[in-house]
């Protein structure tokens, strides 16, 4: 073996374990082939960095102090449909977690069709639901609620569905034993037992939510999104940076909140 | 010059717990030595202080003459192999790629990186899996084996490092009897045949008895009593496993009378 | 001799601890009214929604006739949005490859690089993908770069969250097995920290893939390439036969990747 590079791996045969290999090289054919596709091109890129310097340098100019009482007013339209819409779509995918539960619903046949219904209303992304919505109420928040409650209900009665589906059947059939009907069977047993890993999806979902939430603007269905692809568009630099701070503190802000509510529901400081 | 030397060694937590309340000892090269006690006795922070796992609040250590500070941590720690509790392997990982973890400071980093190694490490690798009679489970994940298995491997990982002290935390803590046996044979055979120095933790009274060289007696963070197993009387036993407050203590006497 | 001893003990019962405050109903009183002001707020008209529900029959049935005449133009953009997916997912992995260690309390080298490393991945995730996909526009021009980027930069914000947080949540043993070897740190993550989290690794990488395949989608109404632009043109023009076909593309497209990350994940886990 003395032809053998002195390096080998540690396998019997001192190559690389086929999986990885074959993968790598998948992901890399892949990658090639598309990169025309997407129009990958290193010196390009290269060339832009002048660019995009001169961007950020633009970005720091004396910020629009005026404009700050409008941007407060469009983020908190943000934050709100947010709230209004995950908690919309809580109330609306409860009944339909319970129907799309293999063990809680009441035909077989209205569970396949709940969750493929469900699994549609996830599919597309909340901007493609928000475009439909407005050319059909018009614009405002509405339509960005809508669209948010939309996908939510897709997300969280899929969530609802799984957790009533492990539930411990044991606590099922003590509530059943005692004569109870079928909702309180549901709301007893199934119910409570889901909910720990609720709260923790449900910030989950509201760190997604938010985010979506600040780019619905784009397509007229509120929030400050729309302020935000207009301030590019003008190259209102002096508003664009304000702008994204408030986006970076909100988000922020939730992520970290939601991050302490989470491990100390971990340690069971909660529940 | 000892293997290892140990002077006025406390080591506080930041919780406040005072693990260790100034020891010195001395480990001379080549020697087997137990250290006895019951738990919170401050063995374990002792061993992972010599390794460098934790950082002494006083005192210093010296392994081989080199002090132990921050900067030579890894030379040190090629040096000083260790041996767990919980075996410590990484599960998914072949046995013999665990085993090879122990070279990794005596190379340059950039080849272990991407998971290169020389045929001569490879060489090391074997020959410290047969040496723990393993080599047929060389590409077996580790989470596959038997404790016990698992151990000879933590043990083969250790020899691979060509240590000159071996420090073994409890080492046949979660075996079963003939395990325990097996592992703590394999420890003895090494330090008399290869001339490592051998430290290990144990509350298994008999165990020390016959392998060690030395036993150094703990008990709430001081050491004492260090002499051979057969200075080691009922009364220091009763010195080393006495608990704190407890005058008449039975469970102690009923456990002495079966040591 | 009475083998259960029944007589009454001298000591009396000891009285219940109080009963702890039950929380719940303030959170739920507080929820709803929040609730109640957001929607007052927001100025959302239920008359508007009920109308909106009646017209909503007759508006979704103008999607009930998908016209399919431009089909492979659609496909063609679908598989552009596809590979900018790609392309923005593998930069995502390569980011967080190299920062999710530093950014992992228990193989962080130092403080410093702990922090830094975990503000930047946050910097990145706070970041909205449209707005780094306009700012990629306007340095590279429009087409389906900046729009892999702004993907990559973004989604290596919450890839390099979940990889540390796994890396955190590994078992100290491991760790301070191959550190006793005196492994340094580039040793310690490929030894101890990868091989112990690649299967909830790869889960992650497919969850951005698939959330970065939704995401595709829809940057191109910035003019960032794919699909989006023309879904946005033919709304625009409430051209809904073209729509309803588009959706439709996107919908599948969508659905597949669905499917086929959720079976790669089944058969890894």
């Amino acid at each position: 073996m003395t032809t053998v590079s002195t390096w080998r791996w540690p396998t019997p045969d001192g190559r690389p374990p086929l999986p990885l290999l074959a993968g790598m090289t998948v992901l890399l054919a892949m990658l090639w082939l598309t990169a025309p596709v997407v129009e990958v091109d290193f010196v390009r890129l290269a060339g832009s960095f002048g660019k995009m310097i001169d961007f950020a340098a633009q970005m720091f100019v004396a910020p629009d102090w005026a404009y700050v009482p409008q941007l407060l007013a469009k983020m908190l339209e943000t934050i709100e449909m947010t709230l209004l819409g995950t908690a919309i779509a809580i109330v609306i995918s409860l009944p339909m977690g319970i129907l799309a539960a293999r063990n809680a619903t009441p035909h077989v046949a209205v569970y396949r069709v709940t969750r493929d219904l469900l699994s549609l209303m996830r599919a597309l992304p909340e901007l493609v639901w928000a475009l439909v919505f407005v050319s059909a109420v018009g614009l405002g928040p509405l339509p960005g609620v809508m669209a948010l409650a939309f996908v939510t209900v897709g997300f969280m009665g899929k969530f609802f569905a799984e957790s009533i589906e492990v539930v411990d059947n044991k606590a099922v059939e003590g509530v059943r034993a005692h004569g109870a009907g079928w909702l309180q069977v549901r709301l007893f047993a199934m119910l409570p037992q889901a909910l720990p890993d609720f709260v923790g999806t449900v910030m989950y979902i509201l760190d997604h939510n938010l985010r979506a939430a600040a780019i619905l603007g784009l397509v007229g269905a509120g929030g400050i999104g729309y302020d935000l692809v207009m301030s590019m568009r003008l190259f209102q630099y002096e508003r664009l940076l304000l702008i994204a701070l408030a986006i970076y503190l909100v988000v922020t802000v939730l992520d970290r909140a939601s991050d302490r509510l989470r491990s100390r529901i971990i340690h069971g400081k909660v529940l | 010059m000892s293997a290892i030397s140990v002077q006025a060694l406390t080591k506080r937590y930041p919780n406040g717990f005072l693990a260790l309340k100034g020891v010195d000892a001395e480990i001379k090269t080549g020697s087997f030595t137990v250290v006895l006690g019951p738990s919170g006795a401050g063995k374990s922070t002792l061993l992972r202080l010599m390794n460098g796992l934790e950082t002494p609040s006083t005192g210093s250590i010296s392994i081989g003459g080199q002090t132990l500070d921050g900067k030579q941590l890894r030379s040190i720690r090629a040096k000083v192999a260790m041996v767990f509790q919980q075996f410590n392997l990484v599960d998914r990982l072949s046995v013999i790629t665990n085993v090879l973890t122990g070279r990794l400071a005596h190379r340059s980093w950039v080849g272990s990186v991407f998971y290169l190694f020389r045929k001569d490490d490879m060489g090391i690798a074997q020959e410290a899996l047969t040496r723990v009679a393993l080599l047929d489970k060389a590409w077996s994940r580790a989470d596959k084996l038997s404790g016990g298995q698992q151990q000879r491997v933590g043990i083969a990982r250790a020899l691979a490092q060509r240590p000159e002290v071996i420090l073994a935390d409890e080492p046949v803590a979660s075996l079963d009897p003939v395990s325990s046996e097996e592992i703590m044979a394999l420890l003895r055979e090494i330090c008399d045949r290869d001339g490592i120095t051998v430290v290990v933790n144990l509350h298994q009274v008999e165990l020390a008895r016959r392998f060690a060289d030395r036993i150094i007696g703990m008990n709430s963070g001081e050491i004492v009593f260090d002499g051979t197993p057969t200075e080691m009387t009922q009364s220091v036993l009763r010195t080393i496993y006495q608990r704190e407050g407890i005058e008449d203590d039975n469970s102690l006497d009923m456990a002495l009378a079966y040591a | 001799m009475k083998l259960v001893d029944t007589t009454p003990s001298a000591v009396p019962a000891a009285t219940l601890p109080p009963k702890p405050r039950n929380p719940l109903p303030i959170w739920v009183a507080a929820t709803l009214a929040i609730l109640w002001l957001i929607i007052i707020d927001l100025d959302i008209s239920f008359e508007v929604l009920a109308y909106g529900v009646a017209d909503m029959g007759e508006y979704f049935s103008r999607y009930g006739q998908p016209d399919f005449s431009d089909l492979s133009r659609y496909l063609a953009l679908m598989g552009v949005t596809l590979a900018t997916a790609l392309w923005g997912t593998t930069l995502a992995l390569v980011v967080a490859f190299f920062l999710a260690p530093l950014a992992a309390r228990n193989f962080a080298p130092n403080p410093i690089a702990y922090r830094l490393a975990r503000e930047t991945l946050n910097f990145m995730r706070a970041m909205p993908d449209l707005l780094l996909a306009l700012i990629f526009v306007s340095a590279l021009g429009l087409g389906p770069l900046p729009g892999a980027l702004a993907l990559g930069v973004h989604t290596a914000g919450f890839l390099g969250k979940f990889f540390a947080e796994s890396l955190e949540r590994i078992d100290n043993g491991v760790c301070e097995g191959v550190a006793s070897t005196g492994a340094n740190f580039p040793q310690m993550v490929m030894y101890a920290g990868w091989p112990s989290i690649l299967r909830e690794a790869l889960g992650y990488v497919l969850y951005i893939l698939d959330r970065n395949v939704r995401m595709a989608s829809v940057l191109g109404l910035v003019g960032a390439g794919g699909i989006g632009l023309a879904l946005h043109d033919t709304l625009r023009l409430f051209e809904y036969g073209q729509s309803a076909a588009l959706i439709l593309v996107i919908l599948a497209t969508i659905l597949i990747i669905d499917y086929a990350s959720a079976w790669l994940r089944r058969r890894l886990g």
